[in-house]
């Protein structure tokens, strides 16, 4: 190799080396990115994520109708629901309603699925456990009732509360146009 | 300080123990106390310090949890590594096995016995003071040469193998270097070199003359090739060999290898100071001799933190070389530029027999001129790029 | 393979040493693993050996819905999971005959093109680290860490995305997430820059890749490489621009190609340069996309028992490693019979042995970094 070449390399490395140099070292005045969670946070972390986060799914069993059609639509089969006949009510009820969270793809499909918005995606997402059993979420304890939608809106306070919160969930999480939230285009 | 136990043995403190007994006795107590008092603490906090300038500089936070700002980390690592299982793989060489870390440890310890903190607060002043400093630096070749071979793996042969290629070849224009120093002062003791230089910057050796400019970056270069520190840390390049020589240790025989790595930081900077940034050299503001000692011992530290920083700083930045590449920097690049800067520097003496402290100030002005490029280049990526800023070092 | 042979050479007694590099190991990318024959530095022969990571996800298509199957679709390359999305809905779109609504085609080419600058992130994140510089790998993911929570903000997931549906989009892009991205362009462009200046123009970096691996143009069309790992060797083929899909004919952007600015053309160097440039041609996509997003549905009227009729259907889409192509066959039910994957990363392996003759060990780790390989998209 010839004499220009060799001093051209040498001032090559010197000037590639002092201008990565000068990166990093501005890099010393600049905020690190790092969010020390969970102490060192002004607010907890799960109210700062966006609405549509897709955290842990949760169930309320008061405005659940029944109707398996999250239990059809998932992918991957990690919803049970056992539904049988109450002798005595003549009513049917509820024998379990499990979730498991470990096999669950978080994908939403179910949360779309549901005609009252009664299984949602939480903002949870520390789910770990110490022992398998305790990634089951079992929403029915003991035998409850099916919930029955009234024609002409609920009259029950609690419960019309209850389905006001699921059909909100439903209008700005399972509507693809984002429901009230992109009205005012 | 052979002159002070001579004088505790004439006042009568050892009676009926034989001189060498006394001799031995005290050596043994300094490296305690330096190992223990200076050493480990220094190599831990180095530690810590390397992950915090590190994690700025990648724009995160380092360890900031073991006491006050994370500056314990380095207990919690050691007592979690004594804690571990001892690990001797079972086709191992075990006695080799377990040797190698302390060879290298002994090698990077033995250098701290020349290393001038002040101008009375030095182990031995010997007369070859560089000279053994590069020899015993030799030593952890033979470590990680017997760590290499005695892991029976194949990856940590080759982390071994080229290690002993690497320090061995960068051996030679690291002590070009500091020869072109030692024609400079005349002497090869660490004390007798830092006394020829002044406390001015213009006075020291690295601006002396063009020549010995270029060979401060040689010598450093060439240190980082010795200590196995990036861009060279061929031997222990994580994303190749997994961990290289240091493969098949856990617990503390692998700490030991990096106590080596991260005090032999300390050590490059310590030489680099005394060749080149004229050592403890401080102005002479007061005649009180502990005050001016505590003064020295301040500067000294100051001046070979600042390349320790520097070589982690370099280590952030920079991307590995390859090993041919490596041995084709050291022998086409760095051994003929050592010899050119090795005759000119006896031309210089040559023509200028007592210095030219007209150039000396104008290689000063000149580094400062470099300095200012760097920092406009800094407010240049801090303007391009338009981030949040945040002054204090601590989070 | 043939035995080790021991070989004689100047009196020397030597044998070769097989090693393996990987499954675990920190730089084969993902679960991967090479049976390496070398003397110590240099390989004689390099034999993938890949299945480590399969989940079979081709099999699980024959057992969930139409709908159903998109999220398995997300984690068949989890680097770039919009783009599986989307090359699935295509081709049930093309079975069923589904027209797409025109946003919902616009808000896929924005989440596709941010997809494609996360991944490409990623990957000279990797490649910077695999060579030895760690903190461009760092910078890398701090860009990524916004992408992500842009994601989060239109989707609700930060890496399996479930997006892109059949016949349009999952949910809207709304006004604020849209004032949201730019800001993000505008703040990424020069940081691209810095990353060049840092990691690109350094001479060591360049060195170490100059001609390293070179793939001709003969090799490249005949191990069927695709993505950047083609282009970096000249030749301009982007299924974006020549079997044009989507609203892409509608946009103005170039195809980067490699050109052998430092050593050969067609070495490692030149594939990171062209993905390198495809991050700064995507941050152009999605400028233009956001000023021509259309009012509308996001999404057409698709049933919820989606039944294509009977037939097969193949599509194509230009992904961050190359053509991504699936191959659907339905018989008329629910279920699809058939689902394919073809990925980039795949053939990529195929040409791994022939480059890796007479290198040294440390540049066959610069080559699977350089031929952006993906443990998920291999194996499936």
């Amino acid at each position: 190799m010839g004499v220009a070449s060799y001093i051209k390399d040498i001032k090559d490395t010197v000037t590639s080396v002092f201008e990565g140099m000068a990166i990093t070292f501005s890099h010393l005045v600049r905020r690190p990115m790092t969010i020390q969670y969970p102490d060192k946070i002004p607010v907890p972390i799960q109210e700062t994520l966006p609405r549509r986060y897709r955290g842990i799914l949760e169930v309320d069993m008061d405005i659940c109708t029944g109707c398996l059609a999250c239990e059809r639509v998932c992918p991957i089969t990690c919803i049970t629901i056992g539904i049988d006949m109450n002798k005595e009510t003549k009513q049917r009820q509820f024998t379990h309603f499990d979730i498991d969270i470990c096999k669950c793809m978080y994908c939403g499909l179910c949360a779309e699925a549901c005609p009252t918005g009664s299984i949602r995606h939480s903002q949870e997402f520390e789910g770990a456990s110490y022992n398998p059993a305790g990634l089951v979420r079992h929403f029915v304890t003991q035998p409850a009732a099916l919930y029955k939608p009234k024609k002409g809106g609920e009259t029950d306070p609690k419960l019309a509360a209850k389905v006001d919160t699921g059909l909100k969930y439903l209008d700005e999480f399972a509507t693809p146009d984002g429901g009230a939230a992109a009205g005012e285009e | 300080m052979q002159s002070y136990i001579d004088q505790l043995i004439q006042d009568g403190y050892f009676t009926g123990v034989p001189r060498e007994v006394v001799y031995a006795i005290a050596m043994v107590l300094v490296a305690f106390i330096v190992l223990s008092v200076f050493v480990a603490p220094l190599a831990g906090v180095t530690s810590w310090l390397e992950r915090r300038v590190w994690a700025r500089m990648q724009s995160r936070i380092g360890p900031n949890r073991v006491g006050p700002q994370g500056i314990l980390q380095w207990l919690a690592d050691g007592i979690k590594n004594l804690l571990k299982e001892d690990l001797i793989p079972s086709a191992a060489d075990s006695k080799l096995f377990s040797l190698a870390p302390y060879v290298v440890f002994v090698g990077f310890l033995c250098t701290f016995v020349v290393v001038p903190f002040g101008s009375t607060l030095i182990v031995a002043d010997l007369d070859i003071g560089i000279l053994y400093v590069l020899a015993v630096t030799s030593l952890v070749v033979v470590g990680i040469l017997m760590a290499g071979w005695a892991s029976n793996n194949k990856w940590s042969l080759l982390g071994g193998m080229r290690s002993a290629a690497q320090i061995v070849s960068y051996e030679i224009p690291a002590g070009l270097s500091v020869l072109t120093i030692v024609f400079l002062a005349g002497t090869l003791s660490m004390q007798g070199i830092i006394k020829s230089q002044g406390w001015a910057p213009w006075d020291w050796y690295l601006f002396n003359n063009p020549f010995t400019f270029a060979a401060f970056f040689l010598y450093f270069t060439a240190a980082l090739a010795e200590g196995n520190r990036t861009p060279f840390d061929i031997p222990e390049a994580e994303s190749e060999l997994v961990a290289g020589y240091v493969t098949e240790y856990s617990g503390m025989r692998f700490l030991f290898f990096f106590f080596a790595e991260w005090g032999n930081l300390y050590v490059i900077g310590a030489v680099a100071t005394t060749l080149f940034l004229g050592g403890w050299q401080v102005p002479p503001v007061t005649d009180d001799a502990i005050l001016l000692g505590v003064l020295q011992f301040i500067v000294f530290f100051l001046k070979a933190y600042l390349w320790v920083f520097i070589a982690m700083w370099v280590r952030a930045t920079l991307p590995r070389v390859r090993v041919d590449q490596l041995m084709a920097l050291c022998w086409k690049y760095m051994v003929p530029l050592s010899f050119l800067c090795l005759l000119g520097t006896i031309c210089w003496m040559l023509a200028f027999p007592n210095g030219n402290q007209i150039f000396s100030v104008a290689m000063f002005v000149l580094g400062l001129l470099i300095l200012a490029y760097f920092l406009k280049r800094v407010l240049f990526q801090i303007r391009h790029a338009r981030p949040e800023l945040y002054f204090k070092p601590h989070i | 393979m043939n035995e080790t042979a021991p070989v004689q050479s100047q009196g020397f007694y030597t044998e070769d040493m097989t090693i393996s590099v990987g499954p675990q190991h920190p730089s084969t990318h993902g679960v991967l693993r090479f049976v390496v024959r070398t003397d110590g530095e240099v390989i004689s022969e390099a034999i993938p050996d890949v299945g480590y990571l399969h989940r079979s996800i081709e099999k699980i298509g024959e057992k969930v819905t139409w709908h159903g199957y998109v999220p398995y679709t997300d984690r068949a390359d989890y680097l770039a999971a919009m783009f599986a999305n989307q090359v699935f809905c295509m081709a049930a779109e093309k079975l069923a005959g589904t027209e797409v609504s025109r946003r919902g085609e616009f808000c896929r080419v924005i989440a596709c093109e941010l997809n494609r600058i996360a991944s490409h992130l990623i990957s000279v994140g990797t490649f910077g680290q695999d060579i030895g510089a760690m903190t461009p790998f760092v910078h890398a993911l701090r860009e990524r860490e916004t992408i992500n929570n842009l994601m989060e903000e239109i989707c609700g997931a930060r890496l399996t995305y479930n997006y892109i549906r059949i016949g349009g989009v999952g949910y809207d892009i709304l006004p604020e997430t849209c004032g949201r991205i730019s800001e993000f362009l505008d703040h990424f462009e020069p940081i691209v820059d810095e990353y060049n200046r840092l990691l690109s123009y350094n001479k060591i970096f360049i060195q170490r890749l100059a001609g390293v691996a070179v793939v001709s143009k003969e090799d490249a069309l005949s191990y069927n490489l695709v993505g950047p790992n083609l282009r970096g060797c000249g030749i301009r083929w982007d299924i974006r621009r020549d079997i044009p899909y989507s609203v892409y004919p509608e946009l103005e952007f170039e195809v980067p190609v490699g050109t052998g600015q430092v050593g050969t053309l067609g070495d490692s160097y030149d594939r990171y340069w062209v993905r390198i440039r495809e991050l700064q041609e995507s941050c152009k996509i999605v400028r233009q996309c956001l000023k021509m997003l259309p009012k509308g549905p996001a999404i057409a009227k698709v049933p919820r028992k989606f039944k294509p009729p009977v037939g097969e259907c193949y599509a194509r889409v230009e992904a961050p490693r190359g053509d991504m192509g699936f191959y659907v066959v339905s018989d008329g039910s629910e279920y699809p019979y058939r689902v394919r994957i073809r990925t980039g990363s795949f053939t990529a392996m195929s040409i791994i042995d022939k480059l890796s003759k007479g290198i040294m060990v440390a540049d066959l780790i610069a080559l699977i970094g350089s031929l952006d390989v993906d443990a998920p998209e291999i194996d499936r």
